[in-house]
């Protein structure tokens, strides 16, 4: 799971109002070279919650440098973009899981797969 | 849970998901060729957008335009670990509780998965939750199976599909793009894709109307047919005839194509959904009619049981035999009941007539350690003409209908996510 996705993934248990952003516990983490697309990375980045992605690179030990505030004019900012594109699709979570931060309801993820599968009496 | 809830639950369960569970490690696991349509949509998404497709299955989709980003989610375990092991990024959930936050992709892709839903409450919720995911403005494209074919229609809605493995061929003309194999770590279905399991192949994204057959005994596709969930648990039709019972269970054919010991036409598991139906029914207080129905199909069942033969007594798989008779369906292709060599033609209409069959000794190697077809029932209901853009349009306001067609065995609908305002 990259960080881009967990960007997106959310608690979805019955009740729970506050289930993102997913808290982070992993035991196997993998950092790995993708390739290099700034205008990629440059359009991702509103589509972003940045508050999260800080959180979690930050729980992953993989914050490195980058800013808890989204700088301006990232669009032209290479050195910027690629701190960005390292976080969001290079450091991946292999194992561990997911924690939904109102009910403490784990999601595992093994072999890089989040399961976000309910039970009956959480659907 | 409702009653019907439930029943909708297990019947999916038994005929959707424990049956791709089965049959995933018989997916070819490199690509199929995309429907172009489907790779249209994909491609015009501006770079930078995000892309979902809900019920992405062994990933067959999540390559096409690397500017995007795509996620892929499933119920199935072993198709959602082989599309990982693609170097995709997939999760495992389920498409009524989508594990995303509101309005955070640019596209989703429903390509063959709702109609798996058995009731139509269930495959409004399923389209509302992609919706929900949707940015406004942002498209989702939905492809369902048609009840209508090109030569013939499918005489119900709710159906029982019997999974075949197709005959091997040689591969043309297919898409193979670079995988990103994850090196590191390899996914359990990896090791399962043997050289023999790679000539087997299923898929719902293939589109087909020429006729599979192996031999002219096995000209005929077999489907069970049966009630809708929504019909059954119809109070405003309570009492239920004798010939209804008959619409449940038709009138099988003997011809069920075991012709040459192909593996075609192997006997359904009908008394085991019975069973299962009739004993989420007997709870209810319904008129004594309604159990005679399940009483008397359970007693068929059991009578022709005994008239069944099994061709195959090297399998150790109980081979339970059909109770529930089978239509006889004529020669319309499933979409995803597909011989191989059918790829060697161009995509195009239907060629009536024309019998592709592998030779027969083929099927007889495929036969060894696969899934009894028994134990393979696929639940579909195919949509009807306008019946999609009908559910969409009366029951899902958030999506506007943006046009819809006909493509290859499927209705199709792509729809805009609106701004809806709530007074």
């Amino acid at each position: 799971m990259k960080l881009l996705t967990h960007n997106m993934l959310t608690s979805h248990v019955k009740g729970v109002t506050k289930g993102y952003p997913l808290l982070i516990k992993a035991t196997e983490v993998k950092v790995s070279e993708v390739e290099f697309n700034p205008n990629f990375v440059s359009r991702m980045i509103p589509k972003l919650e940045w508050s999260a992605l800080v959180q979690a690179a930050d729980g992953l030990g993989h914050l490195q440098d980058l800013p808890a505030e989204l700088v301006t004019d990232y669009e032209k900012n290479e050195e910027f973009l690629r701190k960005v594109h390292r976080v969001l699709l290079e450091v991946e979570v292999l194992e561990g899981c997911l924690q939904c931060p109102e009910s403490g309801r784990e999601f595992p993820i093994s072999r890089g797969v989040p399961n976000m599968l309910l039970n009956e009496d959480e659907a | 849970m409702t009653v019907m809830e439930e029943a909708a639950t297990r019947l999916e369960r038994e005929h959707v998901h424990s049956v791709y569970e089965k049959i995933a490690p018989y997916f070819n696991d490199s690509r199929y060729k995309a429907w172009p349509k489907v790779r249209q949509f994909l491609l015009e998404h501006e770079p930078g957008s995000i892309i979902a497709d809900v019920g992405c299955g062994n990933g067959k989709y999540l390559h096409i335009n690397g500017s995007v980003f795509k996620l892929g989610c499933d119920v199935c375990r072993p198709l959602v670990d082989s599309a990982w092991s693609q170097g995709h990024e997939v999760q495992l959930c389920d498409s009524l509780r989508l594990p995303y936050r509101d309005s955070c992709f640019d596209g989703v892709l429903s390509i063959a998965v709702i109609h798996h839903l058995s009731t139509k409450e269930r495959r409004i919720r399923a389209i509302k939750e992609m919706a929900r995911t949707l940015r406004v403005g942002g498209r989702i494209m939905i492809y369902v199976w048609a009840m209508e074919q090109t030569r013939r229609k499918f005489q119900k809605q709710d159906i029982f599909v019997p999974w075949n493995p197709n005959p091997p061929s040689p591969t043309l003309g297919r898409e193979q793009p670079t995988p990103r194999r994850r090196g590191a770590v390899q996914s359990m279905s990896e090791c399962l894709y043997s050289d023999k399991n790679r000539k087997v192949k299923s898929t719902s994204s293939m589109l087909e109307k020429e006729e599979m057959t192996c031999s002219p005994h096995q000209s005929h596709r077999l489907w069970f047919f049966s009630r809708s969930l929504d019909s059954v648990f119809d109070f405003g039709s309570l009492t239920i005839s004798r010939s209804t019972s008959r619409e449940l269970i038709s009138t099988v054919s003997s011809r069920l194509g075991e012709a040459e010991g192909g593996k075609v036409g192997r006997r359904g598991r009908g008394a085991g959904l019975i069973e299962q139906l009739s004993s989420l029914f007997s709870g209810f207080s319904r008129n004594n009619s309604e159990e005679d129905v399940f009483d008397s199909v359970t007693d068929l069942a059991r009578s022709q049981r005994d008239h069944v033969n099994d061709n195959h007594s090297n399998s150790t798989e109980k081979t339970s035999v059909s109770t529930a008779l089978v239509q006889e369906c004529g020669s319309v292709a499933l979409p995803d009941l597909v011989s191989s060599y059918q790829k060697e033609r161009t995509e195009g209409p239907g060629r009536p007539g024309e019998k592709d069959a592998g030779p027969p000794g083929d099927l007889k190697q495929d036969s060894e350690g696969e899934p009894a077809a028994a134990s393979c029932l696929r639940y579909y209901h195919v949509f009807r003409e306008g019946e999609l853009v009908e559910l969409i349009e009366s029951h899902v306001e958030e999506l506007h209908v943006l046009y819809s067609y006909f493509d290859h065995a499927n209705w199709c609908v792509v729809a805009e996510k609106v701004q809806v305002w709530n007074i």
